[in-house]
């Protein structure tokens, strides 16, 4: 049990702090989707909602591995995030668990394959990819992706990593970004 | 039940039927949910919005399959229709019955969670109501210099990641000088025990799934 030396008390607090304000911030997004959903029903395309949103959904996990630089923190940040969501009654029970964790590991692959060294766009882009790749290899089983037409499952894929990028891309290196200006992370940042 | 325990059965559930193509063992599993829940007394009123909450999702795939599958497209849409609702009240026999001290306690005392870990997350969960209030707090302090402060602004998330960082050393050293100690061996004044009825409920709603999944003779 190594790895739990790397984690202090403070951290894995503020790794459930983030989870739990992200949570709240997001409730107001479950809105969005289902209005968003029922219009797409008809057409046989209310996943594109989901699709869309996925990105911000798996946002604390990539940023937790991006702003922390601890091994495993996407995995715990995420993980932690899905708990405190299935605790506060988020409807989907304990498979929130489940794919929290699968979404955090993805986020973590794009940082193990870069080596943990490339806190830059291609961390950024690496981790968005591999989020992508397990989450959706996860929905072949779980939303019967595996059932669909290709062309559907190729816009799926697509306008996942679009959201990936834009929520654990862009808009993590915004927020880091300003956290770094502020100089509220000197402890564990390196470069 | 051990609320571990009950976790561990819950996952294994979750994960098993997200494999499984089976209308009535889903329907099954809801129902089965359904008596617990009456059995603990939830209120017919929460049952009710557990009914009326995933309606869009489930709608969703259930079109999104009709429409656009492939195979037994009606089968499929049907499948996950009644998927979604038994992750949804199988996960509630454990949210709207389980006491999240006593989870918490199990995790550590049971499978030997170390209580670092346990202790956190829960500082950090008993925080939500707070937590709820800063967000709103942010927002309209957001709105009196004009800005509007939406999910997708980084300034949003950049203000809470500061209170979290501020609040988690706050609480860290509220801790500690409550005298806990990380890696510490701890006693226990809430003694949580895992009996012999647990390990039969455990087992025996493991091997009834079974059954489900590949004795049963469904439809």
């Amino acid at each position: 049990m190594k790895w739990v030396k790397d984690w202090y008390l403070s951290d894995i607090i503020l790794l459930a702090l983030i989870g739990v304000f992200f949570g709240i911030i997001f409730l107001g997004t479950n809105y969005i989707y289902d209005i968003l959903a029922a219009v797409f029903a008809p057409l046989g395309l209310s996943q594109i909602p989901n699709e869309l949103l996925l990105g911000l959904w798996c946002m604390p996990g990539m940023l937790a591995g991006y702003m922390l630089r601890i091994k495993g923190s996407s995995v715990l940040g995420e993980f932690l995030a899905s708990v405190v969501e299935m605790l506060f009654g988020g409807q989907w029970g304990a498979s929130t668990m489940i794919s929290g964790v699968l979404q955090g590991v993805g986020s973590e692959l794009g940082f193990t394959l870069t080596r943990y060294k490339h806190y830059d766009w291609l961390g950024l882009v690496a981790t968005a990819a591999t989020t992508t790749i397990v989450t959706f290899g996860w929905d072949l089983a779980r939303s019967g992706y595996a059932k669909l037409q290709l062309w559907l499952l190729l816009l799926f894929f697509v306008i996942r990593f679009c959201s990936m990028f834009v929520f654990g891309g862009l808009l993590t290196r915004a927020i880091t970004d300003l956290l770094d200006r502020s100089h509220v992370l000197k402890k564990t940042h390196t470069n | 039940m051990n609320p571990s325990l009950k976790l561990l059965l819950l996952l294994i559930v979750a994960l098993e039927i997200s494999f499984t193509n089976i209308v009535s063992l889903n329907v099954a599993l809801v129902v089965l949910s359904i008596i617990y829940l009456l059995a603990c007394r939830v209120k017919l009123r929460t049952l009710l919005w557990l009914l009326i909450v995933p309606l869009i999702p489930a709608i969703g795939l259930w079109s999104t399959q009709y429409i656009n599958g492939t195979g037994q497209k009606e089968l499929m849409a049907w499948v996950l229709f009644t998927r979604i609702y038994a992750f949804v009240f199988t996960g509630a026999t454990l949210t709207l019955t389980t006491d999240v001290l006593a989870l918490a306690d199990s995790l550590e005392q049971n499978c030997h969670l170390p209580s670092k870990f346990a202790y956190g997350v829960l500082a950090a969960y008993n925080l939500a109501p707070k937590i709820k209030h800063e967000v709103q707090v942010i927002r309209a302090a957001g709105l009196m210099r004009g800005q509007t402060l939406s999910f997708w602004s980084p300034q949003l998330y950049f203000k809470a990641i500061l209170i979290a960082i501020n609040w988690s050393q706050n609480l860290a050293q509220a801790m500690s000088s409550h005298g806990f100690v990380e890696d510490a061996p701890r006693t226990h004044y809430r003694q949580i025990q895992i009996r012999t009825s647990d390990w039969v409920i455990l087992i025996g709603g493991v091997l009834l799934l079974q059954v489900g999944v590949f004795v049963m003779p469904w439809r």
